[in-house]
């Protein structure tokens, strides 16, 4: 009956996300929030162990601004309970913060014997939140997990890396962190919806866990943020395959072959 | 400022070492490495600038990233390094957050340029989906990066690093590695690759990859995929899945047959010379994002395609 914590993080949609057309920066306040990608797979893996097993599973989130209704929706899914804060120091590209604060939050969430986290978020695709957990609590971590078993205590993962998969196993407790090929995240019937407005968000400030704002002083700052332009031709081919095929042969010789 | 290197193995070292020498032309750099490298790596090791070779004790990656980085940790703290430049794979991503956080320094990864800014470094890296690029300034030491080090850089270094065994004594919590299973036989270098066929979703079946196979042959390509290619149907191994969480290529020509072109894959191939897309939606992202936007069915497309470059080429 492992405990489980999963961290879960409030991103831009990067998908919505748009330049502004003179200075290239992205126009946050046009594009939505949502979880994570990679943090709703970690959710789905608990809620299929706890289904397997038992067990309690909680979410925790630190971000500048925390909307709990996207916290809802993880506990539609099926989470037992959320703990979280909000922060403007929390709008950060310092993954030290980020860890440290989620580790106060997960000792909040009580006893555990794993964390699960996406392996990486949408945004910034820093791959720290959950190796830098692993360090704090002194756990092992297995990363870019695309299966996972628990029998007698361990676990064991099918890690995929470059090289090929890395079946790996290790004591509880432990970090994990998963990418999107290890399950389909569920949608929230409405039924479930419904239960989860019963369902308890504990809300912390700063000095409810202990920190202080020195403690958030981060220690990576963004200096600037624009948008990548590369120019492409962009000539557009249309007509009948066999023509296409014979143009695309030309520019492949002409173009691509040419030394 | 004093620099350590450190990667899975020798080649990736190499590689960081390049980079290293055109972001810190005047910094000493040494490295630290899993296992001796050969005598020919150590030659091309010294040709990128490296001074020293610590070689730590063997084994250690088996038992996990928390030993790697207990290590590591000493290492640093023996040599004195205010800079660890790691390999921005999936190990160096393992590695790299966890020793920052060790070290209490500061960490960022993915990094394309580093240079050091009056009390600190200044690092770019992509950003949002890849699609933006952000300047990040670390302040506290030691500086942590992965490097996006795509392609060799110029050497200049000259003579053979010293080896030098480095014998720590690590207490960290242990994975065991019970096996890895490889894919059928694969070894891409797709980073070097000059002509990548890249293979997406547009392909129905597996059997079907058999036309870009005969694509790749003809055009002397080697084959990129997306990622649900390799990771979700697992038509193709890791190690040619190209984009965000995947590999950063950089060909003269990048060929895109049934690839949608979403940002993460975007991502992987902007620094491809020629993009051409062959893409049955005339308005799927890759198209915009390309040099020549061939609206249309692989299926029916690449076949005579193969047909009129055998002629052409005088190949078959
Ligand atoms: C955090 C994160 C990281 C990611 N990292 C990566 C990454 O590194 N690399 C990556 O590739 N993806 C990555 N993705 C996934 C990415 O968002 C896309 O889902 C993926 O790239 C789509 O792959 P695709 O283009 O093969 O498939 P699809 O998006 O399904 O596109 C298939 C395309 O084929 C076209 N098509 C269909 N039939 C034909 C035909 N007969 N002839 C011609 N064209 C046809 C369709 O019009 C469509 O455009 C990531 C996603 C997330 C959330």
């Amino acid at each position: 009956m492992p405990d489980i914590v999963v961290c879960v993080k409030q991103t831009v949609d990067v998908y919505q996300l748009k330049p502004h057309p003179e200075t290239l920066e992205p126009v946050f306040s046009q594009a939505q929030s949502k979880i994570s990608d990679f943090d709703l797979n970690a959710l789905e893996e608990a809620l299929r162990i706890r289904e397997k097993g038992g067990g309690r599973v909680s979410v925790v989130s630190a971000g500048p601004s925390i909307n709990q209704l996207l916290i809802r929706e993880t506990l539609a899914m099926g989470a037992d309970e959320a703990h979280i804060i909000s922060h403007p120091l929390l709008s950060t590209y310092d993954g030290r913060v980020t860890a440290t604060v989620l580790s106060k939050l997960v000792e909040k969430a009580g006893r555990w014997d794993l964390i699960l986290c996406g392996e990486a978020s949408l945004d910034n695709s820093d791959y720290q939140t959950g190796p830098r957990l692993a360090e704090i609590f002194g756990v092992p971590h297995l990363a870019y997990v695309t299966k996972l078993e628990i029998s007698d205590g361990r676990l064991k993962a099918w890690k995929s890396m470059e090289d090929g998969l890395h079946v790996a196993s290790c004591s509880m407790p432990a970090v994990v962190t998963v990418g999107l090929e290890i399950n389909t995240p569920r949608l929230p019937s409405l039924l479930m919806i419904r239960a989860a407005t019963k369902k308890p968000i504990h809300e912390y400030r700063l000095s409810d866990l202990g920190l202080t704002e020195e403690e958030l002083n981060p220690s990576v700052t963004l200096r600037e943020l624009k948008a990548l332009k590369v120019e492409r031709r962009r000539v557009k081919l249309e007509g009948k395959p066999e023509e296409l095929a014979e143009k695309l042969a030309d520019i492949l010789v002409r173009e691509a072959l040419a030394r | 400022m004093s620099l350590v290197i450190h990667g899975e193995n020798p080649e990736t070292i190499i590689r960081i070492a390049g980079a290293a020498r055109r972001f810190f032309p005047d910094s000493p750099a040494q490295a630290v490495c899993l296992a001796p490298p050969g005598d020919e790596e150590l030659r091309r090791l010294g040709g990128a600038g490296v001074e020293t070779v610590h070689v730590l004790p063997e084994n250690l990656t088996s038992q996990g990233p928390a030993v790697v980085v207990a290590a590591l940790a000493m290492a640093v703290a023996k040599l004195g390094a205010s800079t660890i430049l790691l390999s921005a794979t999936k190990y160096g991503r393992e590695i790299g957050p966890r020793l920052a956080q060790r070290l209490g320094g500061s960490y960022a990864t993915e990094c394309i340029h580093v240079e050091s800014v009056g009390e600190g470094l200044l690092v770019k890296r992509l950003v949002l989906g890849g699609a933006y690029q952000a300047s990040l300034q670390l302040n506290a030491r030691p500086y942590v990066i992965g490097v996006q080090a795509v392609a060799d850089s110029a050497g200049g270094g000259a003579g053979i690093p010293r080896l030098e065994r480095l014998d720590v004594d690590v207490d960290a919590p242990k994975i065991e590695l019970l096996e890895v299973v490889k894919p059928e036989a694969s070894h891409v270098d797709l980073e070097r690759a000059e002509f990548i066929v890249g293979v997406g979703r547009g392909f129905k079946r597996r059997e079907d990859l058999s036309m870009a196979e005969e694509l790749a042959r003809i055009l002397g390509a080697e084959l990129g995929c997306s990622r649900p290619v390799s990771g979700d149907l697992k038509w193709m191994s890791e190690d040619r899945h190209i984009g965000l969480s995947g590999k950063r290529v950089r060909p003269k020509t990048y060929l895109a047959l049934g690839i949608s072109g979403q940002i993460q894959h975007l991502v992987g191939i902007r620094d491809s010379k020629l993009i051409i897309a062959v893409n049955t939606d005339p308005n799927a992202p890759i198209m915009a994002e390309s040099d020549y936007a061939v609206v249309g069915d692989i299926y029916k497309i690449v076949p005579p395609l193969i047909e009129r470059l055998r002629e052409k080429l005088g190949r078959r």
